[in-house]
């Protein structure tokens, strides 16, 4: 996918994100789980020689350590500064994270021998509101039974939820509905269907929510005229086509007068109506569309021009990574999710579980034993 | 009072674990960071639910605003103080905290925890005063004019104190900025879904409506828009009055379509290939408009143009 010089420059910028980091990554703590998965998910992208150094046993056995469990509930949490006794702190993106991780370095003890899966489902299932259905991500510090009183419940949480159930093996129907109220979630997950197509919150669509809602009602095996009506599915496959931005038709008549439109975004993808290009959108709305029409997502959008945005314009070649655009430094997130776009143009990426389609072909084959 | 250092000499300790052997990105905290992170871990175990305990939550969120716990222990210690109070103590006491809020988001504006925490500090308040959120609200919007989640924030606002009366006029403020503000066009729709609007005021807002198509025929936020107040208010029955609206900037294509004159909007285009898509009659000017889009005002969706092609004549 890359020369080798741009490959060794972006391992070299994923692996420095692995190492001792500065102090202004303080804030970050909490999130050292996101960055460990956005890391090693890109390196094995990259090069799956890459992450060979950190299958060994200790650093397995390290990160084995930030899963939490108690008498009733289980899951991970995002940095060993969150381990209080006593405390409930694991969260469910951390989970999500963490599991995935584990997956990618082939740790397949831990699936089989440690992880309590039915303890996880436990725990995703507290996460759920019970009047709307929707999900937050962490439960109520002293009481393993509530939802956060403040935490948000979006499209995100709900995808997570899913996907941590999925990885546990629920697959059929009546096994996610054994932990989680499907039918209040799906009420949910079609509440945030917009008006021209998309999902978001109180009707202004965004990719990224789109999409997470679209992977969760994958693996739920619910894209179905049910869930999505023909004229929900068409208008959303337009509406996201209409994000592709590009230098030449519809778009470049408002070449003056547009303050959120870059004729040098040609290719790229924005997230909204009328707004500039960004790395991430290019895999949000790409998995979207390929999850709506799978045989011929790429005959409807231009992904050779795609490509071309993200090598082009958010790729750094000289220190390797992908930013959000032109403008900013390359970061560890718009890296994952550029590198992730490129290989699900290549068609050897699993978008709905963002890892590679090698390491998702492996999840068969754990949930089996 | 301030936060100080002093206050917390008797408690032990809690030190967060460092220098661990393969430890994937280990952070090089500062004294600051591990004495202040100690003293709130200790915290969260005894469940302390004081003064002080307060101070340092204010002190860990100015470190690391995206530490969840702190929030959660910040509510479990605000909600605690609220049960011992009664009015107007508690009103005082939650508009201090809505006060204190606001500097914190000022200083985070990408942090979204801040705005479900407000959520929750609202629904616990005894007497919420919609016009104290507004000017936090205005003023994160004027800072990022399209910041999703400020939007989200006062639609939920908006809801819960059931005030519709200051929306239309909010938007247009942002509208007249940025006629391609999305966000200020699906929050004007959003507020109409809420209000149940009278025929009269549809059409007072159509009229609305087209004089900002005119003023910039290239938007799709507007013929979105367009669109939704036929879908959701007049039965998505398009008039010949609004078709022939939308044909104003097509340039006569329709009559000319051998040499496909130059026009001012290709949205009017596709409205219109779309309307007249619904009509056996006029499904002609359809497949006129989708070939027009394909061929020569957007090619580089051409498939995508011949996909609705498709859709129009599925025998062919």
């Amino acid at each position: 996918m890359f020369p080798t010089k741009i490959l060794e420059k972006h391992v070299k910028f994923v692996t420095r994100h692995l190492n001792l980091l500065p102090s202004t990554h303080q804030n970050q703590d909490v999130n050292r789980m996101a960055i460990i998965f956005y890391a090693i998910e890109t390196l094995s992208s990259l090069d799956p020689s890459s992450i060979i150094t950190y299958k060994k046993k200790n650093t397995i056995h390290w990160i084995r350590s930030h899963y939490l469990k108690n008498e009733n509930i289980s899951g991970f949490i995002g940095s060993k500064t969150m381990a209080i006794n006593g405390v409930t702190t694991i969260t469910l993106p951390n989970t999500l994270f963490a599991l995935l991780t584990l997956l990618i370095l082939d740790d397949k003890e831990f699936f089989t021998n440690v992880l309590d899966c039915k303890s996880v489902c436990r725990f995703v299932s507290k996460c759920q509101d019970a009047k709307d259905g929707s999900f937050v991500s962490v439960l109520r510090l002293y009481s393993n039974n509530e939802p956060s009183p403040v935490d948000s419940n979006d499209l995100r949480f709900c995808y997570i939820a899913v996907a941590i159930l999925y990885l546990c093996g629920c697959k059929e129907r009546n096994q996610f509905n054994e932990y989680i109220d499907v039918e209040k979630m799906l009420r949910y997950i079609k509440e945030q269907q917009c008006d021209m197509g998309g999902y978001g919150t109180y009707g202004e669509p965004h990719a990224g929510y789109t999409s997470c809602a679209l992977s969760a009602l994958y693996l739920l095996d619910r894209i179905d005229e049910e869930e999505l009506s023909d004229d929900f599915k068409e208008k959303s496959i337009t509406w996201l086509l209409h994000r592709q931005i590009f230098n030449q038709g519809s778009m470049s008549y408002m070449n003056e007068n547009n303050p959120s439109y870059d004729e040098c975004d040609h290719g790229g993808f924005q997230g909204r109506e009328n707004k500039f290009g960004d790395t991430c959108y290019v895999f949000w709305c790409l998995n979207s569309l390929k999850i709506l029409e799978p045989i011929h997502w790429k005959d409807l959008c231009d992904t050779s021009l795609a490509k071309k945005y993200l090598l082009e314009r958010t790729q750094n070649t000289i220190i390797g990574g992908f930013s959000k655009n032109d403008e900013d430094d390359p970061d560890l997130y718009h890296t994952c999710l550029g590198i992730a776009a490129l290989k699900l143009i290549d068609g050897s990426f699993d978008g709905v579980l963002c890892i590679p389609s090698s390491i998702s072909s492996e999840l068969t084959s754990i949930n089996r034993q | 009072m301030e936060f100080n250092i002093e206050d917390y000499k008797d408690v032990d300790r809690l030190p967060i674990t460092t220098g661990l052997e393969d430890e994937l990105c280990a952070i090089m905290y500062t004294d600051e960071y591990k004495e202040v992170m100690g003293i709130a871990r200790s915290l969260f175990q005894s469940k302390e639910f004081s003064n002080r305990a307060k101070r340092l939550t204010s002190k860990v969120i100015q470190l690391a605003p995206a530490y969840y716990t702190i929030w959660n222990y910040r509510y479990e210690i605000i909600e605690s103080e609220i049960k011992k109070m009664s009015e107007p103590d508690s009103t005082n006491f939650l508009n201090k905290e809505l006060s204190w809020l606001d500097e914190i988001t000022l200083n985070n504006p990408k942090n979204y925890q801040i705005w479900s925490y407000r959520q929750a500090i609202i629904k616990l308040h005894p007497n919420p005063d919609l016009k104290l959120e507004f000017p936090i609200i205005s003023m994160m919007i004027d800072d990022d004019t399209k910041n999703y989640h400020v939007w989200s924030y006062r639609k939920w606002c908006i809801l819960y104190f059931q005030d519709f009366s200051n929306e239309l006029t909010f938007c247009d403020n942002f509208i007249q900025r940025d006629v391609y503000n999305n966000s200020a066009w699906t929050h004007r729709m959003f507020v109409w879904k809420n209000l149940n609007p009278s025929k009269v005021q549809i059409m007072d807002e159509l009229n609305y409506l087209k004089e900002k198509i005119e003023l910039v025929p290239q938007n799709i936020s507007v013929w979105t828009y367009l669109r939704g107040l036929y879908e959701n208010f007049l039965n998505d029955q398009y008039d010949q009055e609004i078709i022939n609206f939308a044909e104003t900037f097509i340039n006569g294509l329709f009559d000319n379509t051998t040499t496909l004159p130059k026009i001012e909007s290709t949205y009017a285009l596709e409205f219109l290939a779309d309307i007249y898509s619904r009509n056996p009659e006029t499904l002609q000017n359809s497949i006129t408009a989708y070939n027009a889009l394909s061929i020569k005002y957007d090619p580089v969706r051409i498939n995508f143009w011949n996909h609705k092609l498709k859709k129009l004549t599925p025998c062919a």
